[in-house]
This record gives C-alpha cells, structure tokens and sequence, in this order.
C-alpha cells in the first residue's frame, strides 16, 4: 500500500529559471575521464620521483 | 576522439601518435560514454525516458564532453517537463562547445519568446506551490495547483505523478489511473507511474477479478478558501458529449424560455407601467372634471341666486310701478287727497283713507307720505269719528253688535279722545260677548282718561267681567 507522506519524499521542488544559474555552477561536472588524466598524471609523476 | 594530452586526433592505436601518451583507457572510457550515449538514445526513441536519462547521465560520468549525450539530456528533461534542467544541460554543452552545436539552437528557441518563458517559469512555480501544499496537508489545494500547472504543461512528468498521488491519497482511483496513464503517454518505463499504477489497478481490479471501481469515500468537489470565500470545484464532471440535434434543441429551448421570461417578466412590468400611467391619466382628468364640476355647480348657484334676486327685484318692482303697486296707491292716495280737498266730503275721504291703509303699510311708505296721511287723518278724523260714532251707538241701541264694534272702533281710530266712543265699543264688545276686548276697552280707558266720568263704570265692568 502506498504511504503518501513516503512517496511525497521522493518528490521535490522543481528549479526554477532564477535559479538556473547557480545550479548550473554548482553542478559537479567531474567525470571518469578527468579521474583517469589525473590518475595517469599521479602515476607519471611518481615515476619521475 | 582527441588526445587528453596534447589535443591530437586519436588513431586505432592504444597510444597518441602525437605525444605518445597512453590512452587504452581513456578510449575505453569514451566509447564506454558513446555506448551510453547509443542506449539513452535508443530508450528516448522508444519514450523510455527516464531510462534514458539514467543512460544519459551515466554517459555524462564517463565522458563530461559528450555533447551529443548532453544534448539529447537536456531534450529528453525538456520533453518531461523539467525546462530548467534541460536549459541547464545546454547551457553547459554550449559552453563546452560554443560553435557547432546545437544547444544553441534549443536555448534560442526557448528563449526567443519572453512570454514563453515567463509561462514555464509560472509553470514551475505553480508546482512548487503545490508541492508546498502537499507538505502542509493542503491536499485540495495541492489538487486544483496541480491541474492549472498541467493545463499550462501538459508535459510536466512530476506533476502528473504528484497529481496521481493526491489522488491515490484520496482513494480517487480512476482519475489517479487516468494520469498515471497520462505520465506513461510521456515515459513509457517510468518506474515511479508504474509503481503506482499497479497499486491503482490492485483498488479498481480486486483479486476475483471483477472490475468494479473502487466506492469512493472522499467528496466529489474540491473545496478550498480565498480570502473570505469558500470556493467549491467539483471534480470529475464532464458535459455531456450531445449531437448537433441535442445542440439544436438546447438552443431552441434556450430561446423559449428566454421569450417566455421576456413574456412573464418583463411585459408585465411594461403592462403595469402603461396601466399606472393610464390610472395616473384617469385621476388627473377626474380631478380636473371635479374641479369643473365645482366651479359649474358655483356659477349655476350664483346663477340661482341672481334668478332670485331677479324675481324678487322684479317683484318688488311690480309693488311699486305695477296694478295696485306703491305707485298706483300713492297716486290714488293723493287723488284722494285731492277730491277731499275739492269736495270736502269726509265720509268719501275716510272710504279713501281706509282702503288706501289697507293696500299699503303707512309705517313703510315715505316720511312725507306718512305726514301727510297724518294730515289727512287728523283733519277728517273729528268729524269722521263723530259719524262714525253715531251710526255705532244706534247699531248698538239695534243689538247690531257686530256693526256697532265695526263703527265705534272707526270712530275711536279717528279720534282718540273720543273717551265716550272708547266706553260705547267696550259696551257693545261686552254686549256681543266678547269679554276680553271688552275689558281691553275699558282699561284703555281707564288708563289714557283717568278723570273721565266714565272711568268708575269702566272699572266695574272690568271687575264684572274678570270675576266672570
């Protein structure tokens, strides 16, 4: 049976235009590539040490 | 597919040509990226949205500079109603390639129009209101919120699914199946409807089978307050789908009952107004008519009284200038005055005298017509009342008592101090029985001759007389 204060945490306020901006600037754009340049530049790195 | 180090473009080599840089991994991770990218590309093709977000967004992980995939995010948010998000994604793909992308295009299309985008951003206010209203147990509210945000965008997934709730909460299955099938129209694997929808079905299809829609508990209207009204809405009322016949005859029906209250409402208010106005009419001309009644009755009363007057003035005139009239006795009277003067003759004069006094009033004829019939009187009066008095004493000695009252009041009348005359007409007033003249007489006589020697006698006929 469906519990609607449950089911009503699933749902959240949606952004608005004003707040596009930030949204788009806090949005974490890491991704595995960058994980892997970075780990390929950690290891070159300790390769020169 | 370029080199992370230098830039250069990839070969089928595990190594860039240019640099040297080993890039096995970092190809795998793309094409990883691109497999990604196929799959949410081939569940949006298919309205698997939610799975190709999912897809999309893992795409994304693996390679942030997918624009493709970025691109095709933020269409598919679009598509699902979130427009911020999706102008997000292409913001951000814009940005991490400014020329020849397509991102552009969307973001131009969006926002080319100020109307348009102030209506999505109404949209998403709308929704946040409703949520809000969810939270704080306004679940009405949160209902019609719900629905003006829908009727703006139709597309609005969470909306649906949040509308879909409310009503499931408030055991309202059918309509909570009508938009979760709704949301499916939209993302056809949207895990959240079908969850829902599978519990909607389980209300309206019990286990034997039966479809027989679950009773509702709840009322079928919406009530909700605005400022001091209490606004009631109902839900689930639809009009009835009519033909063009039932549209006819609605119209036809419409027409009539509008001629019949034009018939039963306002002619007779119009039928009222011209009949007041009549009786207004009607009063005023009878006003008028007793006015001029009045004044008839006043003019034919004055009328009436002139024709008096008339008659009475041409009475008076024939009194004095007709047969018999003032004028006539008077000429008579001083013809009269005339003959006696000429002739002498007493006895006519006094005739004359006589019937002059009775055709007229003296006391109401001129002050020198009463002095002259004085004059006459005073000159006939002695002989006259000697010949009057000798003819009553002798009718008196005849037991004429009649002729001799006749006579000796003549004679008293033409010579008051004649006391003997005044004895002889009591005498013959006592004789004839006429006792009260008699003793009128007699005091007469007692009174005005009071040395007379007759006045013992007199006074013992009256003392006779009263004993009588």
């Amino acid at each position: 049976m469906i519990n609607f204060e449950e089911e009503l945490k699933k749902f959240h306020p949606s952004l608005e235009v004003e707040q596009a901006e930030d949204a788009i600037y806090n949005q974490d754009l890491t991704d595995m590539a960058d994980l892997l340049v970075k780990m390929i530049k950690e290891a070159q790195k300790q390769d020169v040490e | 597919m370029l080199c992370y180090q230098c830039g250069a473009q990839l070969s089928e080599q595990d190594y860039c040509t240019s640099c040297g840089a080993d890039v096995a991994m970092y190809k795998k991770i793309l094409y990883a990226s691109n497999q990604l990218y196929n799959d949410g590309l081939e569940k949006a093709r298919v309205r698997d949205l939610s799975g190709a977000v999912i897809s999309l967004r893992q795409s994304l992980k693996f390679y942030k500079k997918n624009i493709e995939a970025r691109n095709l995010l933020g269409l598919v948010y679009f598509e699902m109603g979130e427009v911020v998000s999706a102008l997000s994604e292409w913001v951000l793909s814009k940005n991490l390639r400014p020329k020849k992308n397509m991102a552009g295009n969307y973001i131009d299309i969006v926002q080319s129009s100020a109307g348009r985008l102030e209506t999505i951003n109404q949209t998403i206010k709308k929704y946040n209101q409703a949520y809000y209203y969810c939270t704080q147990g306004s679940k009405d509210l949160a209902i019609i919120q719900l629905k003006k945000v829908l009727s703006m965008n139709p597309k609005f997934l969470r909306a649906h699914q949040l509308l879909a709730l409310l009503y499931m909460d408030g055991e309202q299955w059918e309509r909570a199946q009508k938009e979760l099938k709704k949301c499916l129209e939209i993302d056809r694997n949207n895990t959240i409807a079908l969850g829902y929808l599978q519990e909607v079905e389980q209300a309206l299809f019990p286990e034997d089978g039966a479809k027989a829609p679950a009773k509702r508990k709840k009322d079928d209207s919406v009530r909700y307050q605005s400022d001091n009204e209490i606004i009631i809405q109902p839900l689930n009322v639809k009009e009835p789908k009519k033909g063009n016949v039932a549209s006819f005859l609605n119209i036809l029906i419409g027409v009539v009952i509008g001629l019949a209250a034009m018939y039963f409402l306002v002619v007779p208010g119009i039928t009222a107004q011209v009949r007041n106005e009549a009786n207004r009419k009607v009063t005023e001309i009878g006003n008028q008519l007793d006015t001029k009644t009045a004044a008839i009755e006043e003019l034919e009363r004055q009328m009436k009284s002139l024709e008096d007057d008339k008659t009475y003035l041409q009475q008076e005139l024939e009194g004095y200038v007709g047969p018999n009239g003032t004028m006539d006795m008077i000429d008579s009277f001083l013809e009269m005055v005339s003959n006696y003067l000429d002739s002498g003759d007493v006895e006519q004069a006094a005739s004359d005298l006589e019937a002059f006094a009775e055709a007229v009033d003296v006391t109401q004829t001129s002050q020198a017509l009463q002095q002259l019939y004085q004059s006459v009187l005073t000159a006939i009066g002695p002989e006259m009342g000697k010949i009057c008095y000798d003819a009553g004493v002798e009718a008196l000695k005849d037991k004429l008592y009649e002729e001799a009252v006749g006579n000796l009041s003549k004679a008293v009348t033409y010579d008051p101090s004649n006391v003997e005359a005044l004895y002889q007409l009591g005498n013959a007033y006592r004789e004839s029985g006429d006792t009260a003249n008699a003793i009128a007489a007699y005091e007469r006589l007692v009174e005005e001759f009071p040395d007379s020697n007759r006045v013992r006698r007199a006074q013992r006929y009256i003392d006779d007389l009263s004993e009588e």
